[in-house]
């Protein structure tokens, strides 16, 4: 408050000068002015840093890790995510309206395992905050203590864009989520100890509920065990080794590389051979080429979001993976 | 005596009939053990079979099973540890990578007729060879270096060129950021961006004309992202020489011979599909020192630069759909710059100062309609900023393949409309360029 009465002080002392512009006196002055300016400057400057507010200010890529977040953290904490869920989780828009957000974050919530690295890297540099650059304790990644599957060998480019790290979409499988919830509890009671037995007791309520919900998401799934399935990116490894199911094959022919016509009609062929039932298209993905195998192999398509908001009605992480399992039980079915 | 006979043989009788059934019970103890002992031998065989069998149909399951779930986990293992390898094998060194930049062209003149520095004809052109590396320096600053190997496009001369060499800082407070080192200064909208992150295939000739090409400076630059909700981003720099212009001073520059520059940018979501980014920058050298040595460019009037000022202005319209954005997009750029330099000229009938006030624009849109295609209009237009009834016009539609992100081919048509007074041709050019990239390169806030 002393600030921003310093701030109006200089502005108004600025203006009562103004009036007097025409004085030869204040003439003869000019570093007066700009003086006042730069004091009014610095304390605006001053004023506007990101000082310790009542709520912990938390920006997540992703709406899974906010709704996370919002869940444990309760009414101490103020969750923007920079995807807004209908997002490709690589093809987040590097938004100039972000860096004010990220500026002034006290923490950013991450997947990890090189997830973000389309996105995240030139905003946090562009954010010029120190307390959530990487190895600061704002920066919270959720992978640590999650295995990593398909770790390439070679992160040679003639594989495509693959992640060095593995890959990174362990959030659809609702078992390797707590790993994700339990890491985003720790960052915050690190950043607001004074808040730890709220943040206990609602990520309790939030695990309790979340594995009353996977034990109905297993056996909703359980009669299907061993249906094999392809997406258009590798988004679900994940998803079916929690849940029985066999991920058969992407259609894009790299990570990041569109499919040749060869690569689709040597899928088209396998999956005939194999009697793949399911074809899967993540929203930000055309339709085209996923509703053409679809057709020539007899399988069923369905689209699936890769986050909460993907679709519609799916604004939570529970909401979305009950939407999820649902879709895939019923196209199984038939 | 005959009683005592009698108990004698009753006695003897006892005593045998005890002997026999003695006998008769080793006998029959013994071919019971034989019989226990064959029937334990039997039993020992038979267990020995049953286990064997149980071992044959039992234990290599759990054998099996065991062994895949070891493979598997050492298999993680190691995926874990190759990943963890990677990283600690680089951990010292700098992210390297190279851009390689080749055009091939056919123009309908011949230079310098065309005002494309590009020869008549078909020609190849090697036009960069960029090797980049950056890394952080230490907790407060990174650092990066780009070295760029190009050829004269006119005469094929090659050149080993120390394009950027720059430190950054990463704490300073008050959200400040101060580079220092040679560097690409902020000034305009596509100064400061590399030749292969171009939208198009040739910088606008504005851009060459007004500022020298890319916005290259010896010299220091203050940033400041501004403390509000909104996103206002104010720069202010100085270098020795701005642009590819050659700096000719003498043997001693007073800092009225620097050039300053500036630049102050902002940002609008205008929806969540529609952007809209604006900047207005400044450059100005208060004594040029001779910088683009003497001129005579209608044979009558000689010029020498005393003073360099360029103002300008940028706006970008973006359509950039959340949901495929690496699908679909769209993009209207607009850059339009001013120049007011100064000049001592000389007609013959001695000196005197000279202001030429000169503009040009440009103005292109690209529409991406795919992952790997996409395709765009430049539209063009410069007076030469020494004599500002020299004008040219410029017209460029252009087709991009994006094969990979790594991998870029582009396909483009310019007509080049100069006015007499430029003392060039109309010329048509077709180009094609190929961009592709090794190693480590990644897009950073510049060139979003």
């Amino acid at each position: 408050m002393k600030l921003k009465s310093l701030v109006v002080a200089a502005v108004r002392q600025s203006a009562a000068n103004s009036r007097k512009i025409q004085s030869a006196a204040f003439c003869r002055k000019p570093l007066r002015l700009a003086g006042i300016w730069i004091v009014a400057l610095a304390a605006m400057c001053c004023a506007a840093q990101p000082a310790h507010a009542a709520k912990v200010r938390v920006v997540t890529t992703f709406t899974d890790l906010a709704d996370f977040t919002r869940e444990i953290g309760g009414d101490y904490v103020e969750v923007r995510s920079l995807a807004t869920g209908i997002e490709d989780t690589h093809g987040v828009p590097m938004k100039p309206s972000f860096v004010p957000l990220l500026n002034r974050a006290d923490l950013i919530v991450l997947v990890g395992f090189d997830c973000e690295h389309a996105f995240l890297p030139a905003l946090l540099e562009a954010s010029r905050n120190p307390r959530i650059q990487l190895g600061h304790p704002g920066y919270v990644d959720c992978s640590k203590g999650v295995t990593p599957r398909d770790v390439p060998k070679s992160t040679d480019h003639s594989e495509g864009d693959v992640h060095p790290y593995g890959n990174p979409h362990y959030l659809l499988d609702p078992v390797l989520a707590k790993t994700a919830v339990q890491n985003i509890y720790n960052a915050l009671v690190a950043v607001a100890p004074e808040h730890e037995a709220d943040f206990t007791k609602n990520r309790d309520a939030y695990l309790a509920k979340l594995d009353a919900k996977i034990a109905g998401w297993e056996a909703i799934l359980a009669p299907f065990k061993g249906a094999k399935f392809v997406s258009y990116h590798e988004h679900w490894p994940y998803f079916a080794d929690r849940f029985g199911l066999v991920y058969f094959g992407t259609i894009e022919l790299k990570p990041g590389i569109d499919p040749t016509p060869h690569h689709i009609q040597e899928l088209i062929t396998t999956m005939k051979s194999e009697h793949v039932p399911l074809v899967v298209r993540e929203p930000q993905f055309p339709e085209k080429v996923p509703a053409l195998i679809a057709k020539q192999t007899g399988a069923t398509l369905v689209k699936l979001p890769i986050m909460p908001g993907g679709v519609p009605n799916t604004d939570t992480y529970i909401a979305e993976m009950d939407y999820i399992v649902h879709t895939v039980a019923d196209a199984l079915k038939k | 005596m005959t009683g005592q006979a009698q108990e004698t043989n009753e006695v003897e009788q006892l005593k045998q009939q005890l002997r026999q059934m003695q006998e008769n019970f080793e006998k029959a103890q013994n071919e019971q053990r034989q019989q226990i002992n064959a029937l334990t031998q039997k039993l020992d065989e038979l267990s020995k079979q049953q286990q064997a069998t149980a071992t044959v149909t039992v234990a290599p399951t759990n054998t099996s099973a065991m062994t895949d779930r070891l493979k598997e986990l050492d298999d993680k293992v190691d995926s874990v540890v190759e990943a963890q390898k990677k990283t600690l094998l680089s951990e010292f060194n700098p992210a390297i990578g190279f851009v390689g930049e080749t055009i091939f062209s056919q123009q309908s003149k011949g230079s310098p007729q065309n005002g494309t520095g590009y020869p008549g004809g078909f020609d190849v052109f090697q036009r960069s060879v960029e090797l980049n590396a950056s890394a952080s320096v230490d907790p407060f600053a990174k650092g990066w270096v780009v070295i760029n190997g190009s050829a004269d496009a006119d005469t094929g001369e090659t050149s080993l060129d120390v394009e950027e060499a720059a430190l950054q800082t990463t704490s300073l407070p008050w959200d400040l950021t101060l580079t220092a080192g040679q560097f690409f200064g902020e000034f305009g909208r596509l100064s400061y961006i590399h030749d292969h992150e171009l939208p198009f295939v040739n910088r606008p000739l504005v851009l060459d004309e007004y500022v020298g090409g890319e916005s290259k400076t010896p010299g220091v630059q203050l940033s400041w992202l501004l403390p509000i909700e909104h996103y206002v981003n104010l720069t202010a720099g100085m270098g020795t020489q701005f642009g590819d212009s050659p700096d000719a001073i003498g043997s001693y520059r007073s800092m009225g011979a620097v050039n300053y520059f500036g630049r102050l940018s902002t940002y609008f979501d205008l929806s969540p599909d529609w952007q809209l980014e604006g900047g207005a920058s400044w450059l100005v050298n208060p004594d040029t020192g001779n910088v683009n040595g003497e001129t005579a460019p209608n044979g009558m009037t000689t010029l020498t630069a005393t003073r360099r000022l360029v103002l300008d202005g940028d706006l970008k319209l973006s359509y950039v759909p959340l949901r495929n954005n690496q699908f679909q997009s769209f993009t209207w750029g607009n850059e339009v710059l001013y120049s007011d330099n100064q000049y001592l000229a000389n007609n013959g009938g001695g000196n005197f100062n000279e202001t030429v006030g000169a503009w040009g624009m440009y103005s292109y849109f690209t529409y991406k309609w795919s992952r790997n295609w996409s395709g765009g209009f430049l539209f063009e237009y410069t007076q030469n900023n020494q004599e500002n009834a020299a004008q040219t016009y410029g017209y460029s539609p252009y087709l991009t393949w994006a094969i990979s992100h790594w991998n870029q081919l582009r396909l483009q048509y310019t007509h080049t409309q100069p006015n007499a007074a430029t003392g060039n041709q109309p010329n048509d050019a077709v180009y094609l360029q190929w961009v592709w990239i090794i190693g480590a390169h990644s897009h950073g806030w510049q060139a979003r």
